[in-house]
């Protein structure tokens, strides 16, 4: 009793505070959320501001200035070029922070579509149970079975590849994991005391599944999701180089690599940079969301 | 390597100055004590006392953070802690432990008789399997599993909750060990099945002349158990003495207080007898005739089995009574609270709350309804919503039922917290700090914070130590007083019962055998159920009904295929033939007192059928 007691009397100053207040500063406060802000930040700010600032249009051709290197990597670099140029000559840094752009933006909200997808599917077919859940989870079986590549074809063959419906296809094959997912958590939490004391206090089915449940197992997915955020941009790529992704000379990662692709032998850096601003991009998001977890853990977990 | 043998011959365990420490904070501090063969020790104490840790240490499993700090572990001469590997090779072989839980302990996808056969030729490979497996039936039988043989071979989710255990006994027992250690193993057992493992521990430690070192947290069970008690308190032993010389003189002012506050059955003492209740009045719950089945597939077979849960449920509540539900597990204790509230629906019979049906309500109508009467559950720990600051969870009825607004909610919920004894300063900390005291405090505020007239408790006290209990009992009262709350206890726990309520009643597979009022059940009980539960109470009263003569060994039959007649009387020593071939109804006794059972002459006024025939006396 006394053991128990205790860490009670160490969280005196801290209980105060508003729990996601207190999950966000111990966040905050851990070296590896800050490194991962700063170069989040850093990478979004150069994304926005650097092609305008600097006034280099990406789909600018400059034939003569064609592969140029990066800076001190082979001969004839140019400060011009940090990144160096295509084979078009055009600038690598300003093709890769506008790729940038429009990969987060599809990888970004391609896993909200399918994680907010999933989980209201998966909530509903795990609360309810019985015959809902049967007809929900056998049209997530019937969406798995159609591989995604063939979905893609299909639905960006007959219309025209745009960004919305890129999400769109993206979003759709990848909603079923998280549907089922959802649904096996929220069958195991809904059978626990806690939901059977909200209803005896008279909680509708509603309030206990979207403030009660919902609540407690969307951080966890949300957390797995975050990996989906790069998977989701690379797949853009693989619809870019199947040239079903955004139409050139829109730069965005994919056709980039499509285009780096030709040229690897003797201009490895087309290809490259991409997957050097991707290696980036994804380790700040998932050093920010480690951090984060892990303080909701400690918060949660009687810290 | 030196031996050193001197004693040896007469203390077959002798602890000196042991300590044990989770990182730097202590646990166990200059424990020391001797055992010797063939005797009982208990060890009692109150939850973190240490008893766990002490058993873990002398059966060489302290897993980190947990480490020795000093002090020694003589088993026969040889000390175990300055030689760990010797200590490893005994572990299992010469020492064996029992643990409380084991249901977690045996594997469930072997069959019992595997688990015990792999368990003994792990200690011993020379013995032969076919030797192995008669001396693993022998056990079983000695632990008075019935049909042993075919039970050998049988999965563990085929046994009940106290076979498991003698299953775990006998898995300690295999290897002949000279000192058995047994950690709260009658903890997760119903009293008249824990009164059998006790008896049972008495034989098997005089027929295999096993030392037994018995922990647990309740004085009379330990008292009952041993031949010597020894007091933990805060990691330190405070006292070691004979039960009767305990109970008569104790000696630390920690053991005169666990004697003081332990609560009595008959020698008068606080008890929920006094209070006047006008029982003519409407009642606030009166259920009829309830009744309720689940279908269960059958194991191995095609088809569905029925178990009966709950059946020919009948009693009345009036305002302001305390009234009891007691029985054993399995009884259908839970499954009629589930009822009581509306959380499901019975096939049979009704409910009424102030004159409406529960039963039959509209999901709409019994929201509202559940304003008014509130549901405290048992266990402390899975009941709150883990993620949400105690503030919020008391807002939620509240919020619930769109009962004022944000910041009258939150004056409410601090108003209640102050009522409860929970500090202001919780209010946006998380309920993971809190003991299991604090939260069945917190429970019971969600549940009050909406003003209801009817609180039932499902078990809400008996995750609790007793100085806890006592503490949350007063608090009851005083909200009683306040509020004009009219109680319902779910309990397995007759010392409690006896304590606070008016009125009881007792269940037995699912049935409602005896509805009394305290005095009476206690002193004069109408049912051989209520008599046997009163014989197993663990007590350190001189008993008013001895065990020998209320019961029969065995367990209650399956609810599933349930014997046609009286349910208890396969274990009922005055069973006679009709019995086996009717069932008894509820009868009454005179004053408010009713009881199913054929000894009971027959009234003129039956509460449901007259019987016909003149009942044998």
């Amino acid at each position: 009793m006394t053991s128990t007691d205790m860490p009670l009397a160490m969280a005196g100053p801290e209980a105060g505070r508003r729990i996601s207040t207190r999950i966000w500063q111990t966040a905050f406060a851990s070296v590896e959320f800050r490194i991962g802000l700063a170069v989040f930040v850093l990478l979004l700010l150069a994304a926005l501001l650097y092609p305008e600032l600097s006034g280099i249009d990406p789909t600018k051709m400059n034939i003569r200035a064609k592969l140029t290197p990066p800076l001190f990597m082979g001969e004839g670099w140019d400060w011009a070029h940090p990144l160096g140029t295509d084979q078009l000559g055009r600038d690598m840094l300003s093709r890769a922070l506008v790729g940038l752009r429009y990969s987060l933006l599809i990888g970004v909200s391609t896993t909200v579509l399918m994680l907010l997808a999933g989980a209201m599917i998966g909530l509903f077919a795990g609360y309810f149970g019985g015959r809902t859940d049967t007809v929900l989870m056998r049209l997530t079986d019937a969406q798995l079975s159609v591989p995604m590549i063939i979905l893609a074809i299909t639905i960006l063959g007959v219309s025209r590849p745009t960004i919305p419906s890129i999400i769109l296809v993206l979003g759709l094959a990848g909603w079923p994991v998280y549907a089922r997912v959802m649904r096996s958590t929220v069958m195991a939490e809904r059978k626990k005391e806690y939901v059977r004391g909200a209803m005896v206090l008279g909680a509708t089915d509603l309030r206990i599944m979207f403030t009660l449940l919902l609540p407690l197992v969307l951080p966890p997915m949300a957390f797995v999701a975050v990996l989906d955020i790069a998977r989701m941009m690379i797949f853009e790529s693989v619809l870019g180089f199947l040239g079903l992704g955004v139409q050139p000379p829109t730069p965005t990662f994919g056709n980039v690599i499509a285009d780096g692709r030709k040229y690897l032998m003797n201009a490895w850096w087309i290809a490259t940079m991409p997957g050097v601003f991707l290696v980036l991009t994804l380790t700040s998001i998932n050093l920010m969301g480690a951090a984060l977890e892990r303080a909701r853990n400690a918060i949660y977990g009687g810290a | 390597m030196a031996l050193d043998t001197t004693g040896a011959t007469e203390t077959l365990l002798s602890v000196r100055g042991l300590g044990v420490a989770a990182g730097d904070k202590p646990i166990l501090t200059d424990i020391s004590f001797d055992l010797a063969p063939c005797s009982i020790l208990s060890v009692i104490g109150e939850s973190g006392s240490g008893k766990t840790v002490l058993a873990r240490a002398l059966a060489s499993w302290l897993s980190a953070p947990l480490r020795v700090t000093g002090g020694e572990i003589r088993f026969r001469g040889r000390d175990l802690v300055a030689d760990p590997g010797h200590a490893r090779s005994l572990a299992g072989r010469e020492i064996a432990y029992v643990g409380g839980n084991p249901a977690g302990a045996l594997d469930p996808t072997m069959t019992v008789g595997a688990q015990l056969v792999e368990k003994l030729r792990a200690v011993r490979p020379d013995i032969p399997a076919a030797e192995a497996r008669a001396k693993a039936i022998r056990l079983l039988e000695a632990v008075h599993i019935p049909s042993a043989a075919r039970r050998f071979h049988e999965y563990p989710f085929q046994y009940s909750g106290g076979m498991m255990q003698r299953a775990m006994i006998v898995d300690a027992l295999i290897s002949d060990p000279a000192l058995l250690i047994a950690d709260n193993i009658t903890q997760p057992l119903d009293v008249t099945v824990a009164a059998q493992i006790l008896k049972l521990m008495r034989e098997l430690n005089h027929d295999f002349s096993t030392a037994i070192l018995f922990i647990c947290s309740s004085l009379p069970v330990a008292c009952d158990a041993s031949d010597e008690v020894m007091v933990l308190h805060e990691g330190r032993v405070v006292e070691r003495q004979t039960p009767a010389a305990l109970v008569a003189r104790p000696g630390h002012s920690y053991t005169r207080e666990l004697i003081a506050e332990l609560p009595t059955l008959w020698q008068g003492g606080e008890t929920g007898a006094g209070r006047e209740i006008d029982r003519n009045r409407r009642a606030i719950m009166s259920v009829r005739g309830l009744a309720k089945a689940y279908e269960v597939r059958a194991r191995g077979q095609a088809g569905v089995s029925r178990v009966q849960a709950v059946r020919n449920v009948d009693f009345d509540v009036f305002p302001g009574d305390n009234f009891g539900v007691v029985g054993e597990s399995g009884c259908g204790k839970s499954s009629l609270m589930r009822l009581l509230t509306g959380l499901e629906r019975p096939d049979a019979g009704s409910v009424f709350f102030e004159g409406e049906n529960v039963a039959a309500a509209s999901p709409k109508r019994l929201r509202a309804l559940r304003r008014k009467f509130q549901l405290v559950l048992q266990d402390p720990y899975g009941c709150l919503p883990p993620q949400s600051p105690i503030g919020a969870i008391l807002e939620e009825p509240l919020k619930i039922h769109r009962i004022g607004s944000a910041a009258e909610r939150r004056d409410r919920a601090r108003a209640v917290m102050a009522e409860v004894g929970l500090s202001d300063s919780l209010y946006r900390a998380l309920p993971t700090g809190l003991s299991a005291g604090q939260r069945q405090r917190l429970n019971v505020a969600r549940a009050m914070i909406l003003e209801p007239r009817l609180l039932i408790m499902d078990e809400t006290l008996s995750a609790l130590d007793q100085t806890e209990q006592g503490k949350l009992l007063d608090l009851f009262d005083k909200l009683q007083a306040q509020h004009g709350f009219t109680y319902i206890f779910i309990s397995h726990d007759l010392t409690m019962v006896r304590q606070v309520c008016s009125r009881i009643a007792v269940m037995y597979l699912g049935e409602t055998v005896e509805v009394a009022p305290n005095e009476r059940l206690f002193f004069d009980p109408g049912h051989p159920y209520s008599r046997a539960l009163l014989s197993a109470a663990p007590t350190l009263e001189e008993r008013r009904y001895r065990p020998e003569d209320c019961l029969l060994e065995g367990e209650p039959p399956s609810p599933i295929d349930l014997p046609p007649g009286c349910a208890f009387a396969s274990r009922c020593p005055q069973a006679f033939d009709r019995c086996r071939a009717e069932n008894p109804a509820l009868r009454a006794r005179g004053d408010h007192a009713l009881a199913a059972c054929f000894l009971n002459p027959d009234p003129d006024i039956a509460l449901h059928e007259t019987a016909t025939e003149t009942p044998h006396a």
